[in-house]
């Protein structure tokens, strides 16, 4: 244990502002193989905190953690604490439901409901929480999609079916379907991994702009885009017994300028990975 | 970012939407849970419900059936019981004679046709062929109480040949020949092209490309198609009802009126007799039995060959 | 040409590859598109003799076949009412049976059994469709329809206006059009749960967490996300199961009671198109058979209709969701 504090001495050092979520020695297994420990870290309210490092390390497994994803993976377990606004997300008094409104998730692809016309994607979340007041749906599709910036394209056509809009577009709106909850946080898996450069520069610029609104963590294999858009980054790393550990958390500019670990410069430089 | 002060507008009034999307939904929250546990309930329910009669079945086929088999149920000709010997039902050995050579008939008819009308399809992109391929499609899941009236048409009546064991195999032939054409087909269109090429690169011809390679390589689909085809065959009564004539004695030569299994269960499944009525759980027995053979060994080897893919 | 010696050598091997395709013509892509032409020839006589064989009755007697009540062996008339309207009251409340617990077993199989046992719950199920139908006939007869004489009958007659929903035949029959329901249900079943299944499963995992990280409950992304996207295939499911109840011949021939009165009361015995032709075939001739090759017309296009409306329906959802 003491030798985790010493590998994430840093997280002490850091205290900006107030803290969304909280992790707290946070550790993922499957069947009883761990496949990422010794996560402990505060992600920053409305600032964009990235998690990054190289295939195996472990970072989507933690971000999943976030929302209790898991909790339907047979066999997963989550130990140690993750904290929002104080409460324990596993043990809390909290509901897994409730929970999810409070921290939304992007996945790697776009994957808006292709059953569902535009408008229905963008209030979906609020319908499954039981929300039909026509006057609050509307209002939550229109704020959701402008701040997605997707209103302007798309709010001649709600009725068409999402499948219509492009790749960028789709994730958009994918974006817009969390943000319609208006959550607290907001899990990004890779947003942009499916997306061309230009349509995942304006997600990008969209992360930025969120921030006002929503704390973002954001999971990336681009070193650029995690340079780019993010104010904390944590770097995880794949250890012997193939599960994947935190080795490093700190400010972005820390990160990639001043690393602590000799593995954190190797692999932001490019070295490995 | 010409789009920034627009994006920051909504803040300013979006916890209000918030609070009132939490409050709503903090009041619902029980009963939406509630709701999902009831259904999901409601469909392991489902489950148990499909459940129970394959159970019942099994247990009433095993208690009523493994008491009949004996040596005399599998080596001797039936009999009709009489007041004065009311228990002689005799054995079922016709009705298994009658199957086996009415199974091996049409295999005979139906396989080598099945498998080369197969291939012609996975390898022609010609008009007949995807006008053939609606049809397999549309005539492996017809009736199989037409194949009978078609065997009766054409071999019992047309062709004059009377009630027999070649007009039964007939209809059991049309009954499996869709099902090896579309098992054919498949697996003769999942060998990767990367092993035809490299045939044709190699010198060969077309069809010893065909021949040599392609073919042994579908081989295990072919065969697992096949099986399922012939344990739906042995299983059908319908279509041979019509057209095979029966009687209790053993009798398997192609022009000879023959049994079978299935018919035997279903003509004395009424019987006035209930030496008749207790003897057809035995064949049913046997007969399910062999069926479960057959479709459990088309599996493994339809598995084996996923793994040998692998 | 001998400037040119390189093309030559190129032009050889043309006439080379030529010659080969010319060969494989010769024997066997004969072959092949000799067995092709030969199961054409088959599936036309199939279809073109059964509907010969039916002329007579429809030039002479179609009206009666379709909508008269009553079959009097051997002269006629033929009235195929009775099977027409049976098979479909028969094979409507199968379906309604096995596509309400179908479905629910299912959403069961694939999000509430463990993995490991999932394949051997699908092993059954091929195995409960691969018993053969008189099995389930004999099952019927032996087995329920005793128990629905003296148990299910008198009961469903204790309940109000049950004389207009099943009638009352006065006399307890084991054998009925309900009894003949359930058994096709049972039947069908696997049919309907082995695509259903399938068409469930493959509905992308990526929509299933999107909707659970929208705060839904599992019951709702199962009504709001699974089914509407696996919708298209579940109505191919249905129809496929439609298709094959309608085919059902030996088991509703044991178990609905083989009666032809046009009497369509559940509790009354019965019979379908495919159950009659059993029973009666062998005792008849001339025009009998005839108006039973009429009957087989009817289920033929029956048949062929339901499976081909649910091909197209299969088949449109697996390109909707090579899409997604």
């Amino acid at each position: 244990m003491a030798d985790i504090q010493s590998k994430t001495a840093t997280t002490e050092s850091i205290s900006r502002g107030p803290i969304a979520m909280q992790l707290r020695d946070v550790a993922v297994s499957f069947h009883g193989r761990t496949a990422v420990r010794d996560c402990t870290f505060d992600i920053a309210k409305n600032q964009v905190t990235s998690l990054i490092g190289p295939s195996g390390s472990g970072k989507t497994t933690l971000l999943r953690a976030l929302n209790r994803l898991h909790d339907l993976t047979p066999g997963a377990k989550v130990t140690g604490q993750i904290l929002l606004d104080g409460v324990d997300i596993y043990r809390g008094n909290v509901t897994v439901t409730e929970l999810r409104t409070r921290v939304g998730m992007v996945f790697q692809r776009p994957n808006p409901f292709p059953t569902m016309s535009i408008y229905d994607n963008a209030v979906s979340g609020l319908r499954f929480n039981g929300i039909k007041k026509k006057s609050l749906l509307d209002e939550a599709a229109e704020s959701s999609l402008r701040s997605a910036a997707l209103w302007d394209s798309v709010s001649s056509r709600l009725k068409v079916s999402a499948s219509n809009l492009s790749g960028g577009e789709q994730q958009r709106l994918c974006i817009a379907r969390a943000l319609a909850l208006d959550p607290e946080v907001l899990l990004m898996d890779e947003p942009t991994s499916a997306l061309d450069p230009v349509a995942t520069l304006r997600i990008e610029e969209l992360m930025t702009s969120l921030k006002s609104r929503v704390t973002v963590v954001i999971v990336t294999h681009n070193m650029q885009q995690a340079a780019r858009i993010s104010d904390d980054c944590a770097f995880l790393l794949m250890g012997e017994d193939r599960a994947g550990e935190l080795i490093e958390f700190d400010t972005t500019e820390k990160i990639f300028n001043n690393p602590v670990d000799s593995r954190t410069l190797d692999y932001t430089l490019g070295r490995f990975g | 970012m010409s789009d920034m002060t627009e994006l920051n507008e909504p803040v300013e009034d979006g916890h209000l939407v918030r609070d009132e999307v939490r409050r709503i939904s903090k009041s619902v929250h029980a009963r939406r849970v509630a709701t999902s546990r009831l259904m999901m309930v409601l469909c392991a329910v489902a489950l148990l419900v499909a459940a129970v009669p394959l159970v019942m079945l099994i247990a009433e086929l095993v208690k009523n059936g493994l008491p009949q088999l004996n040596k005399a149920f599998f080596t001797t000709e039936p009999q009709t019981p009489t007041l004065i010997a009311p228990n002689a039902a005799g054995g079922v050995s016709n009705a298994i004679v009658g199957s086996l050579a009415l199974t091996v008939y049409a295999s005979v008819l139906a396989i080598p046709l099945g498998i080369l009308v197969g291939v012609y399809l996975a390898e022609s992109e010609s008009k007949l062929a995807s006008i053939l391929r609606v049809i397999a499609q549309t005539m492996a899941g017809a009736p199989s109480i037409l194949m009978g009236l078609f065997a009766f048409s054409f071999i019992v009546h047309d062709l004059n040949i009377g009630f027999s064991a070649l007009a039964g195999s007939f209809a059991l032939a049309v009954l499996m020949m869709p099902v090896i054409i579309i098992a054919t087909e498949i697996a003769v269109r999942n060998v990767p092209n990367s092993l035809r090429e490299a045939g044709l690169a190699l010198g060969a011809r077309n069809h010893k490309v065909s021949l040599r390679i392609v073919l042994p390589t579908a081989l295990s689909g072919i065969v697992t198609g096949t099986i399922l085809a012939i344990s739906r065959a042995v299983g059908e009564t319908a279509p041979v009802l019509l057209v095979i004539g029966g009687g209790f004695i053993n009798q398997w030569r192609p022009l000879d009126p023959v049994s079978s299994l299935p018919l035997s269960i279903f003509e004395n499944a009424k019987s006035q007799w209930p030496a008749q009525r207790l003897q057809v759980w035995g064949a049913a027995l046997v007969l399910v039995a062999f069926v479960f053979v057959l479709s459990l060994t088309a599996r493994i080897w339809a598995t084996r060959k996923q793994q040998v893919r692998n | 040409m001998t400037l040119v010696p390189t093309d030559l050598h190129v032009h050889d091997e043309a006439v080379a590859e030529f010659n080969s395709a010319t060969a494989d013509r010769t024997w066997y892509h004969f072959v092949l598109l000799g067995a092709a032409v030969l199961f054409g020839i088959i599936s036309v006589g199939f279809v073109g003799t059964i509907f010969w064989s039916s002329l007579p009755t429809w030039l002479h007697h179609g009206v009666t076949l379709l909508t008269g009540k009553g079959w009097s062996s051997p002269n006629g008339p033929f009235g195929g009412l009775a099977m027409i309207v049976g098979t479909l009251e028969t094979s409507l409340i199968a379906l309604a049976l096995a596509v309400l617990v179908g479905l629910g077993t299912s959403i069961a199989i694939v999000f509430l059994v463990p993995r490991r046992l999932r394949n051997i719950i699908a092993t059954l199920v091929e195995l409960l469709a691969a018993v053969p139908s008189v099995v389930y006939g004999l099952w019927g007869l032996a087995v329920l329809s005793p128990w629905m004489a003296v148990t299910v009958n008198p009961w469903l007659n204790s309940w109000p206006f049950a004389k207009v929903l099943f009638g009352n035949p006065g006399q307890e029959f084991g054998t009925s059009l309900l009894l003949a329901s359930i058994v096709l249900g049972i039947m069908i079943l696997p049919t309907f749960v082995a695509i259903s299944r399938e068409v469930i499963a493959v509905v992308p995992q990526d929509l299933i967490e999107a909707s659970l990280s929208l705060g839904a409950t599992r019951w709702q992304v199962i009504r709001e996300v699974v089914l509407p996207t696996a919708k298209i295939g579940l109505f191919g499911a249905t129809f496929l199961a439609l298709a094959r109840a309608t085919g059902e011949t030996v088991a509703v021939a044991l178990v609905a009671g083989g009666v032809a009165d046009a009497q369509f009361h559940l509790l009354y015995p019965g019979t379908s198109i495919a159950a009659w032709i059993a029973l009666t075939f062998g005792e008849s001739q001339g025009n009998e058979i005839a108006a039973l090759m009429a009957l087989g017309v009817l289920l033929m296009l029956l048949n062929f209709g339901f499976s081909m409306i649910s091909r197209a329906l299969v088949n449109r959802q697996r390109k909707i969701l090579a899409i997604v």
